[in-house]
This record gives structure tokens, C-alpha cells and sequence, in this order.
């Protein structure tokens, strides 16, 4: 009989304790995500934390322990960002709702991606079972300038609505590779400089059909010797995508390489390059294969050589080179 | 009338005597009554120690016990009896004796009992409070808290008037767990990784339209060549050919084609799943699998107004790194009709299209539109 009156004490000591858990918990939480110091004061705060503390040994950590904590995390955050290319400029995340095993969190992130800006909000699920974590993402919301870029921003709008965040930064990853391979490129033509981003990048890019490297690239950028600004034009600069061809000597004909990089659904970027050519009346009216035959004649060149041969090629080509 | 034997008493009470004939020579050594703490506490027991020997010589005396008796309320229900057995020499005596000294002990324990019960009590009860009250402190402080960031949405600098100046600790701790917090973002982008003593160990995250699934570590060693020290990934996956072909050049590229494998493969499992999980009232039988999920194997029923319609599919996934299949070959029974035929072409389209657990979504809302056409 006297046991039913402990029962009812030691529940209520258990909900006590859970209750105080949770607000502990959501205390510390609310501290953490309110509270912003700045660089300088954590350099502070570490100087004088291990001045303080000489001597002193409590049962918590000391601060060299923390510091070493510290820069270990510190040191394996930079590597991933300078290894995946993906820079995370700010971060800040809210627990919105903490129950015994869901917890539901709004993030917000933003960052570059090689080059390429991008910010993100969500929100993530966690729910804890027996085995394991499950995460899910909710509400995804991104916010890219993709301009004229009607593929990203087509593929941007199907990844929000699937809630497909690592789809969107595996394909981010692989579309801002493509986007600097393609401006080193530019400015390799326009000013004639071996960037040597450039080159290791493309040697490392995904090879698909369109690129093959074989040993006359190799030997045509060796060679390259004179310069062509006044052939290469870049109307919309080196974040453009597409680059004109044009001798001053021969007037009325242009050369235009159109180079887009394209996402399908699964989310894998892919170059797609086009030849267009700008004749005068005359020469239309003529109808030389040449001409008509040059669209193809360029996408088997791409095929066989690569694109720096290809647009090399087609350089020296208006250059009227031997 | 035989001794009563010693098993007759509680413990500590341990007759050892002879009957001589002679009371005075009766001896009776009692061992102190053992208590939860070991001592002798028993008021009773107490009593009745000074009065062994003076109720030892006394023994022969019938009526030396009613001021005894009346010590102890309890008994004196059994005075009565004892007084039946008045009559009786000596043994009567004795064994009355024990029978108060057992009651005596009884009593003891019980008290005991009560006190330790009464002590767990308080010590509950005051346990109780204790905790309430912290509740209620930390409960006001996250109150506070709550209006204070409501009141100022967003980031607060560390410079808040009414907060204390936080410790240097406390400010290391806060860039510690922001710095963890963004590792973590950085499992939710795929590639992770922690740097070791001899290289990197990577954890290639795979998820499925927002939901993540399984993650697979790659452990590098860097000298003398890269090379994988240990995986955790399934033999099905063509891990060694993958590494042969980029590993040595460019990690990057390596890591990222083994992701597009596991993302692919990962995506194919949780369909197979999904569709056994939420239309199993449409496969007919069970669903056959290979362990690399890209050979499909099923039979499943389409209802429309009319009837049911049987069909069979099996899909194969010829691109690894594609989770939708390249071939979906659909057959219907020998003697279905021949306007079967053509559904058998829009089903494979639709499986080549569509996420394997969202085809059956487009097959019902086809039939609906079917049915209702003229």
C-alpha cells in the first residue's frame, strides 16, 4: 500500500526531470541561436580564457582542450570547403519546435559556390528512432541569380519543389565547374594567357562525349604564340556564353560559338556548344557547303578534338592563319 | 513438555540451555536482535534486558508477569491464554518469554519500518519541491528568453544589457558548436568529411527528393599513393573500378561519381520500398529485386470501371547512375484483348518517365480519364 504513495512521488521526480531536460535543452538552444560573437572577440575570449585558468584544474575541460577542439573543427571545415569548392559564407539555424524525438529546424544558409552565389532557407525534420536519424527537408527555398540562364533557374524551381537539396548542391557543384572552366576558357582566348586554372580544370571535368583530350591539344597550346584580341570578341564579357569570332580584314562575316551548359532532371550539368555563322547576302545567296556544312563540321570537331582545339581551330581559321 | 526449538524464533534469539531441573542454572544467551542498522534499537528489547535475570530467578513466579504484560499493549491480548497456562511449570514460563521476546523484536522491525518509510517520504517529498522549483526558475527563464527574441528577431550581439557578460568559456563553447553546426549543413550537401592522422575519411550522404537515406564512408590514406584504407560501401557497387579510374588523378571527380552510384542506387531502393510500402493492394505477388535494385521484376493490376486488368513489368536500369530505368517491358496475359496492347505502351512510357512509386498515381488518374471518355 505504502508503495502506491512512492509510485505517485517518483513519477512525478521523473516528468520533473524530463520537463527540466527539455527546458534546459531549449534554453541552451535559444542561447546558442540568439548569440553572435565576432571573430575578434573569440580571440579574446581564447587569450584571456588561458589566462585565467593557470593553475586552476577543474573537472570540465581546460582551455587548451577547448582550443584544440576548437581548431581541429576549425581546421576540417576549411579543408571541405576549399576540397568541394562550396564556400559557406553565413549560417543560422532556428529549432522551431523540440518534442521527446521530433525536432524541426530552420536553417538558413548562404555561400558561393565556385563563383556562384546562392541562399538558401529550409526546414529540417529530425526524427530519432531506436536505430537511427531520419532527416527530411521541408520547404525548401532558393534564391539564385540565374538570369538568363533559363536551365538554372528551371532546374532551381523543380528542386524546390521536391525538397531535393543534395540534388541542388551536387548539381551547383558540377554547373559552377562547367561555369569557370568556360570563363577560364574565354579569357584564355581574349587575352592569351595559359590560365592555369583553366587547364587543370578542364583536364578534370567530367569527360563526356564532347570532350576527349588527345595529344594535338596538348601541342596547340604549347604553339600558341601570337594574340588574337582583335579577333575575340566577348560581347557579354567573360560570364557570358558565347563568344564571337570576327576579322577586322574580312568585314560581314562573324563567327558566333554559342556555349551553354545545360542541367537535365537528374541533375547533371553537360556543355552544349553551337556554331553559328553571320555571311553577307551574297555569299547566302551562293549557298557554299562550307557554309552550310560549318554547324556540323564544328560539332564533329568538338567531338574529335575537344573544345579548346575546336575553337582554337576556327580562331586560326578567321585569323586566316597557315 | 519438550523445549521449544530454536527455529520457532525470529533470528538472534538462540536458546541454548539445559534443563537441569534447577531454574537458576537455566541459561539462556540471546544474541542482540540484529536491526537494519545493526544495533540494537528495540525499546523492548531494551526493557527486557535488566529483566532476564530478574525473570530468570523469578521463573517458578505465576504471577510475576501481568506488570510485564501490561508494558506491552499488544500482549496483552495473550495474557489471557498465558493465564490458561498458569497452570503449567517452568516450560510455560520460558516459552511465554520468547514469545514476547519475538513480539518485542517484531515490534522493532516494524518501527524501524516506519521510521525508514517515514524518512523515504520526506526525503521524496522534499525532492519533489526541489525539482519543482527549478522547473519553475527555468521556465521563467525561457519565458524571458522567448519575449526577448521576439521582441528582437534575429542575431543579438553579445552586448545585451540585461544578460550577464558571458564567460570566456561560455563565449568558446558558442564558436564550437557553430562550427559544428556547420559541418553538419555540410553532411546535408553530400560530400563531408573529417581530416585523420593519415588522410581524409569522407562520408558520402545520399538522399532521395529531401528524404535522407543511408551514408557511406570512404576512409583515404594519402602516402604513398591515395589509396582506400577502409569503406563502408556495398560490394555491388563497382568501387574498385571507379577507383582505378580517378582516385590517383583527381579525388574530387572520384568522389562524386561514387556518389552519383549510391545517390542512383539508393533512389532505386527507396521506390522499390515506396511501392510495396503504399500499393501493395496493387502488385499481384511479390516484388523481385536484384541486391543493386536495377533489375525489377513484378506483376500489378490496374482496375478500371469495368475490370481489372492484369499486368506484368520487369524494368531494367541500364544507367547505374540513373534512377529511372531505360527499358520497361510490359506484358499482359496471353488472352487479354487486343486494346490491351496499347496500354502496355503508355505504361512503359510512364515507368521510364515517372518515379516508380508515382506511376501508379498517373495509371489510376489515366483509367479515371478512360472511362470517362465516350
Amino acid at each position: 500500500m505504502e508503495n502506491s504513495i512512492y509510485q505517485v512521488y517518483e513519477d512525478e521526480i521523473q516528468s520533473l526531470e524530463e520537463e527540466i531536460k527539455i527546458l534546459t535543452e531549449k534554453y541552451e538552444d535559444g542561447q546558442q541561436e540568439s548569440t553572435f560573437f565576432s571573430d575578434e572577440e573569440i580571440l579574446m575570449s581564447i587569450k584571456s580564457f588561458q589566462r585565467e585558468f593557470q593553475g586552476e584544474s577543474k573537472g570540465r575541460e581546460s582551455p587548451s582542450d577547448l582550443k584544440a577542439q576548437l581548431e581541429g573543427l576549425e581546421t576540417d571545415l576549411s579543408f571541405l570547403m576549399k576540397f568541394t569548392g562550396i564556400w559557406l559564407t553565413s549560417h543560422s539555424k532556428k529549432t522551431v519546435e523540440k518534442t521527446g524525438s521530433r525536432t524541426i529546424q530552420r536553417h538558413r544558409l548562404s555561400g558561393n559556390c565556385h563563383s556562384l552565389p546562392f541562399q538558401l532557407e529550409f526546414q529540417l525534420l529530425e526524427i530519432k528512432n531506436k536505430e537511427s536519424v531520419s532527416a527530411v527537408i521541408t520547404d525548401l527555398n532558393i534564391i539564385m541569380e540565374s538570369g538568363e540562364y533559363s536551365s538554372v533557374s528551371k532546374f532551381v524551381s523543380s528542386t524546390e519543389e521536391h525538397g531535393n537539396l543534395l540534388q541542388f548542391f551536387r548539381s551547383l557543384s558540377s554547373y559552377a565547374e562547367w561555369y569557370e572552366h568556360r570563363r577560364c576558357t574565354f579569357l584564355h582566348f581574349k587575352n592569351h594567357r595559359m590560365v592555369e586554372v583553366g587547364r587543370d580544370l578542364w583536364r578534370s571535368s567530367s569527360p563526356t562525349l564532347l570532350l576527349k583530350q588527345s595529344p594535338l591539344e596538348h601541342i596547340a597550346q604549347d604553339r600558341i604564340q601570337a594574340r588574337y584580341p582583335d579577333i575575340v570578341k566577348l560581347p557579354e564579357g567573360l560570364l557570358g556564353d558565347y563568344i564571337v569570332l570576327r576579322n577586322p580584314k574580312l568585314s560581314g562575316f562573324e563567327l558566333m560559338i554559342v556555349w551553354k551548359i545545360h542541367i537535365d532532371e537528374e541533375g547533371r550539368a553537360a556543355p552544349v556548344l553551337d556554331l553559328l555563322t553571320k555571311v553577307p547576302e551574297q555569299v547566302l545567296e551562293q549557298k557554299i557547303a562550307t557554309v552550310e556544312n560549318a554547324p556540323t563540321c564544328f560539332r564533329s570537331m568538338l567531338l574529335l578534338f575537344g573544345i579548346e582545339t575546336a575553337v582554337e581551330n576556327l580562331i586560326k581559321v578567321v585569323g586566316l592563319k597557315k | 513438555m519438550a523445549p521449544p526449538s530454536a527455529s520457532h524464533y525470529p533470528a538472534g534469539l538462540s536458546l541454548c540451555g539445559a534443563y537441569l531441573g534447577a531454574r537458576p542454572l537455566l541459561w539462556a544467551s540471546w544474541s542482540p536482535v540484529p536491526t537494519a542498522q545493526g544495533k540494537e534499537r528495540s525499546c523492548g528489547a531494551e526493557l527486557l534486558l535488566p529483566l532476564r535475570c530478574y525473570i530468570l530467578g523469578q521463573c517458578l513466579a505465576k504471577e510475576g508477569f501481568p506488570w510485564l504484560i501490561s508494558a506491552f499493549p499488544l500482549a496483552r491480548e495473550r495474557q489471557r491464554k498465558m493465564e490458561e497456562r498458569r497452570a503449567y511449570s517452568q516450560h510455560g514460563v520460558l516459552s511465554h518469554l520468547e514469545t514476547l521476546e519475538a513480539r518485542a523484536h517484531e515490534l522493532a522491525l516494524k518501527q524501524e519500518e516506519t521510521e525508514q518509510q517515514e524518512e523515504k517520504l520526506a526525503r521524496l517529498k522534499a525532492r519533489v519541491q526541489e525539482l519543482r522549483l527549478q522547473r519553475d526558475e527555468l521556465r521563467a527563464k525561457v519565458d524571458l528568453q522567448q519575449k526577448r527574441l521576439l521582441g528582437k528577431e534575429g542575431v543579438m550581439t553579445s552586448g545585451v544589457p540585461d544578460a550577464a557578460q558571458p564567460s570566456d568559456r561560455a563565449v568558446l563553447e558558442w564558436k564550437i558548436k557553430t562550427v559544428q553546426a556547420m559541418l553538419q549543413v555540410f553532411y546535408l550537401t553530400g560530400i563531408s568529411g573529417k581530416l585523420t592522422k593519415r588522410g581524409v575519411c569522407f562520408c558520402v550522404s545520399t538522399a532521395y527528393e529531401g528524404t535522407y537515406l543511408d551514408s557511406y564512408y570512404v576512409d583515404l590514406i594519402i602516402k604513398p599513393a591515395v589509396q582506400i584504407h577502409r569503406h563502408s560501401v556495398p560490394v555491388f557497387i563497382p568501387l574498385e573500378q571507379l577507383a582505378k579510374k580517378y582516385l590517383q588523378t583527381d579525388i574530387k571527380r572520384f568522389l562524386s561519381v561514387l556518389s552519383d552510384h549510391l545517390n542512383a542506387y539508393v533512389g532505386r531502393r527507396y521506390q522499390a520500398d515506396q511501392l510495396q510500402e503504399h500499393f501493395s493492394d496493387h502488385l499481384e505477388g511479390t516484388l523481385q529485386r536484384n541486391s543493386l535494385c536495377n533489375v525489377l521484376a513484378f506483376n500489378y493490376n490496374v482496375s478500371g470501371k469495368k475490370e481489372t486488368f492484369l499486368f506484368s513489368a520487369k524494368l531494367l536500369y541500364g544507367d547505374l547512375c540513373r534512377s529511372l530505368p531505360t527499358e520497361a517491358i510490359i506484358s499482359c496475359t496471353p488472352d487479354a484483348p487486343a486494346s490491351l496492347s496499347e496500354k502496355t505502351a503508355a505504361h512503359s512510357d510512364v515507368f521510364r518517365r515517372v518515379a516508380l512509386h508515382k506511376a501508379f498515381n498517373s495509371f489510376s488518374s489515366a483509367e479515371e480519364s478512360l472511362d470517362q471518355a465516350p
